[in-house]
């Protein structure tokens, strides 16, 4: 029953799929394939879209002739956001399909065990669109990730600066924070209150908020308190939608600053353009080059919507790096070889190359005759430290009628300055 | 204060109506049904089917309800809803709860029903996406009812309380009053007995799955109206309406709608006392609190 | 080959340690009735424990005592029999539904406490700074975990024969009289929930081994380790299992596990790539349906209770 059940319910989706671009639209040239691993949340709300565009740069990848003379097939697993279903996700990837490459976890909690356990004991180079748990760091320094490990998640210290610094700028004297009670979401509220306060901007409270409660009117009651000029979210956009809302319908200050978390566009529709006027946002900056307008065209032609939600472009930018480095590692490459590589793919004095398949294309020349590139991505020119972290320069967002627009560019040498005065 | 304990009768009304139905079938089919709290997203996408439907075939139905932001078609639409979820709960006990009835023991049909919430709320995020859904995108500004101290309103909160107020006062209507109340009862206390004295029993097992898969969807269309309607609507309130039953005392259907209330109103206080990360604790502590002073909940009974 | 030994070896390792925990939870609802909804919290207690006791100074949190290995774990262990022990004085005289939802209360506010408390337990970051026993001198990791697999497997055979011979013994038939008939067992002069509390914290304790054990094959705990779906699993095992019945309860572990991680990589094997984004979706369609379809096919477990006449 359950056989006949499945069946027929794959015409159904491959029936709601016939609007959508195609996963299949590659042309096989090789007949040789490499493997790629995603442990990924496909199953909850904002990290579907995350694994939907890992897929998107594998596509584009094969496009320009695949990765070390093959196609690449991306092999995806969900985590369920539980550690033990994803860290055996993650090892069959490695044990039963011999990946070299595992993207993911989203999730610090899913993504540090699968690290200990699976990715560095096999020698299995993992990256990460989303974790940014500082304790990542600590191992590292501890030199127990091996080198095997990298994120494209900008470590919070640069949101948060950037978040301070909007408020600031925009001359709050009084903000109320909001965030998200989970790793990311306590690291990032603890930073922006300390350096708000040091800035002498009055932190009137600073809010938890749990997934998935019934209400969070008893929240924003309490955020009212003390009528802050402005508000600080770093929500996701489940929570942000219900929290803005009701921010909004009682009366709260339309002076939101948001991380990027929530440049999202379910978001906006549910709140409404015309709330959203004072609203800005940080994200980590795309490169001040042609191609980065090119990603966002590419990405509206493949899902018909901005590349606005949490981690869509980390995502992109984790999978385009270790498919460039299992380029340059050559066939048959192990995971220690390949993250040998990330290095050439990512040197500052390399070739830049941009986020489409005309830069992979180029990338795949100069890589095989030898040279290094400057991966010019979706989140800027990433470059890692010895860590395995990035950072990134900033950018200032607010929301527009099709989707998001820059408001400003800061540097990475503006957000170091900055960062320097709150010492 | 006053605000918070205002907001917790609100939060708390839509927990009543959910409660209502899952103490019901908690006393007569004797299991714990976690999967009660899926009829609410199927009550709540359901509505925003027929909403949709009703609203593209007669467009004047889509003028709202001053100064709420209900539409016509969705006062409409809830009524379908509320078949359709009332059907649908028949329907899993038909296909499901009835069968493991026949054999198994009262903790089979308890992971059943676990089981049975997975594929619901899976098939509702195949079928409807995981984004939030919203049944008006128009956001309805509160009521300044007192300045000093600052007490907020908003009035759909207001028709929500009202409607579930009034549901739960027919409800009381139709149990003490009809013969039909005295048979729900009368099976409630013992089936067995019931069926003795001519009480058909799973006429009255349909009609206790068609009036909590109703409440249900109520409960979670009223959630949508004041917050947002996704999949996981039924796993977010599962806990809290599970607190609202046994609080109250199982098979207490006024000790439900008490639970509720109790439950809304400990999550929204219970910010006074603690940092809002302790939150989703709370109402469980207040609850071990209740059961430690009353072990069989406020109006329940000892059962043998 | 050595991948597919590798990863059964890792699956069968996972499988052992959930199973330590649904023995822990059979001796408690399949041998005395008590409807324990709290099981994340004594499985948690004994990983945060072991990594407090075990692991090496951090920062920001309180631990880092780095405790001989097996003294860390029975820490953890005790703790588990700790909270179990006040938890139980608490609530042990509730009756099922009753107790469930107030031990599911007391896993919440561990969770919660667990995610809060920065300087207890790290806070929504988790814990780490914990070195694996002998890791160091195993120089290969496919060593380490065929080495730890044995390891957790006589782990398990100990707490299954612990148990056969305490459920045989006569304070194994006081908890099924008791179960059955607590009258009865008053009238015998028997204290009831004296009994009870005994069986409660022995069991959790087991479960606190079971997180004591998850913890070092992780070498790290979050808040995420604790969440209510650990407690549903675990359940899940016992009850498709069969509970009263201790091999039904490894059998129904290592069932359920293998259906859970099973499904997963059949969808992300043989679904079309279309269905790909869908597959973690559908993974929980599947594992809903095989619980139920079990629960249909028999509800009584797949290993029902025997009755045990002791002599």
């Amino acid at each position: 029953m359950f056989v006949r059940f499945f069946k027929s319910f794959r015409c159904l989706r491959q029936a709601l799929l016939l609007g959508m671009v195609g996963f299949s639209s590659t042309l096989y040239a090789q007949n040789c394939t490499t493997k790629i691993g995603a442990v990924l949340p496909t199953s909850v709300d904002w990290g579907r879209p995350i694994a939907a565009t890992a897929q998107f740069a594998v596509d584009l990848a094969n496009e320009a002739g695949g990765v070390a003379g093959c196609q690449v097939e991306m092999v995806l697993r969900d985590t369920q956001v539980d550690p033990k279903v994803g860290v055996d996700a993650a090892k069959a990837l490695v044990d039963l399909e011999k990946v070299p490459v595992l993207l993911g976890a989203v999730s610090s909690g899913v993504t540090i065990p699968i690290l200990t356990s699976v990715a560095v004991p096999a020698g299995v180079m993992e990256v990460s669109c989303c974790s940014s748990s500082t304790k990542i760091t600590a191992l590292a320094e501890e030199g127990k990730t091996k080198g095997l490990w990298f994120r494209t998640f900008a470590t919070s210290g640069v949101q948060a600066a950037v978040g301070t610094m909007l408020a600031r700028d925009q001359g709050y004297k009084s903000v109320v924070v909001l965030y998200k009670n989970d790793d990311w979401g306590q690291d990032i509220s603890k930073l922006t209150v300390r350096s708000m306060k040091s800035l002498g901007i009055n932190v009137t409270n600073s809010i938890a908020i749990n997934d998935g409660q019934a209400s969070y009117r008893a929240e924003v009651t309490e955020a009212l308190k003390g009528n802050p000029e402005g508000i600080y979210m770093a929500l996701y956009p489940k929570e942000g939608i219900s929290v803005v809302r009701e921010w909004l319908s009682l009366g709260g200050s339309q002076k939101m600053i948001m991380a990027n978390s929530m440049k999202s566009d379910e978001l906006k529709d549910s709140v409404g353009l015309k709330y959203l006027k004072n609203a800005l946002g940080t994200d980590t900056a795309s490169p001040r080059v042609e191609s980065a307008s090119k990603f966002v065209e590419m990405y509206k032609a493949r899902f018909n919507s901005e590349p606005n939600g949490p981690g869509l472009a980390n995502s992109f930018d984790a999978t385009m790096i270790a498919l460039l480095a299992m380029e340059a590692a050559g066939p048959n490459a192990s995971g220690t070889q390949i993250a040998a590589q990330v290095g050439k793919v990512t040197d500052p004095k390399g070739t830049p190359i941009t986020a489409d398949t005309a830069g992979f294309k180029k990338a795949k020349e100069i890589l095989n005759s030898g040279g290094s590139v400057m991966y010019q991505g979706a989140t800027g020119n990433v470059r890692f430290d010895a860590n395995g972290d990035v950072s990134a320069p900033a950018v200032a967002w607010s929301f527009t009628e099709s989707g998001t627009k820059e408001e400003r560019y800061i540097t990475l040498d503006e957000v170091d300055a900055f960062m320097a005065t709150m010492q | 204060m006053i605000q918070h304990l205002l907001d917790g009768i609100l939060v708390g009304s839509i927990l009543s109506l959910g409660a209502i139905g899952l103490t019901l079938v908690m006393h007569t089919l004797r299991f714990a049904n976690f999967s009660h709290a899926e009829l609410l997203s199927v009550g709540a996408y359901a509505a925003l089917v027929f909403d949709g439907l009703f609203g593209a075939f007669y467009s004047q139905l889509r003028s709202t309800i001053e100064p709420l932001s209900l539409t016509w078609s969705l006062i409409l639409a809830i009524l379908f809803a509320m078949i359709v979820t009332g059907l649908s709960a028949i329907l899993i006990d038909k296909l499901v709860f009835r069968r493991i009835r026949e054999k198994g023991d009262e903790l089979s049909m308890v992971f059943a029903s676990f089981g049975v919430a997975m594929v619901v709320r899976n098939l509702i995020s195949l079928l409807f996406g995981l984004k939030s859904q919203l049944f008006s995108n128009d956001i309805a500004f509160a009521i300044v009812i007192s300045r000093d101290p600052m007490i907020l309103v908003k009035p759909d909160q207001v028709f929500v309380l009202i409607a579930s107020l009034l549901v739960m006062l027919l409800f009381h209507l139709v149990l003490s009053r009809t013969t039909f109340g005295y048979a729900l009862q009368a099976v409630a206390e013992n089936p067995v007995l019931a069926q003795i004295t001519g009480v058909n029993l799973s006429r009255m097992f349909r009609m206790i799955w068609l009036i909590g898969g109703s409440l249900a969807a109520l409960s979670g269309i009223f959630y949508g109206l004041n917050n947002q309607i996704n999949p996981v609507i039924g796993r977010d309130l599962v806990l809290p309406i599970f607190a609202a039953t046994i609080a109250g005392g199982i098979g207490s259907v006024y000790g439900a709608v008490l639970g509720g209330f109790l439950v809304g109103i400990a999550s929204n206080l219970a910010l006074m006392i603690l940092p809002s990360g302790y939150s989703p604790a709370v109402p469980f502590l207040i609850i071990l609190g209740v059961l430690i002073l009353r072990p069989n909940g406020i109006l329940g009974e000892a059962r043998a | 080959m050595i991948g597919l030994i590798s990863y059964l070896v890792f699956f069968a390792t996972v499988s052992s340690i959930l199973a330590i925990a649904v023995l822990g939870l059979n001796l408690q609802w399949g041998n005395t009735g008590l409807f324990n909804g709290g099981v994340a919290a004594f499985f948690g207690a004994g990983a945060y424990g072991l990594i407090l006791l075990g692991g090496t100074v951090q920062a920001d949190h309180i631990g880092g005592f780095e405790l001989f290995y097996p003294v860390a774990l029975v820490g953890g262990i005790l703790l588990s029999g700790l909270i179990a022990l006040v938890v139980g004085m608490l609530t042990i005289r509730l009756r099922r539904d009753y107790l469930a939802i107030a031990t599911f209360g007391v896993a919440v506010a561990f969770e919660n406490l667990m995610r809060n408390a920065e300087w207890l337990s790290g806070g929504a970051q988790g814990m780490r700074g914990f070195e694996r026993p002998f890791e160091d001198s195993i120089a290969d990791p496919f060593v380490f975990n065929i080495i730890f697999f044995c390891f957790s497997v006589l782990l398990l055979l100990g707490v299954y024969l612990f148990l056969e011979k305490l459920i045989r013994s006569p304070f194994g038939r006081l908890l099924r009289a008791i179960r059955e008939d607590e009258v009865a067992a008053k009238s015998l002069g028997k204290a009831p929930n004296r009994v009870r509390l005994t069986a409660f914290v022995v069991g959790s304790m087991i479960m606190g081994l079971a997180g004591g054990l998850y913890a070092t094959f992780y070498a790290f705990v979050s808040p995420q380790d604790v969440l209510p779906t650990l407690t549903f699993q675990i359940w899940a095992m016992l009850i498709v299992g069969g509970s009263g019945n201790n091999q039904g309860g490894i059998l129904g572990a290592f069932l359920i596990w293998a259906a859970w991680t099973a499904s997963g990589w059949m969808l992300s094997k043989f679904a079309p790539i279309e269905a790909q984004l869908y597959t973690g979706t559908l993974q929980y369609i599947m594992i809903g349906m095989i619980i139920v379809g079990m629960l249909l096919w028999r509800p009584q477990g797949l290993l029902p209770e025997k009755l045990i006449v002791s002599q």
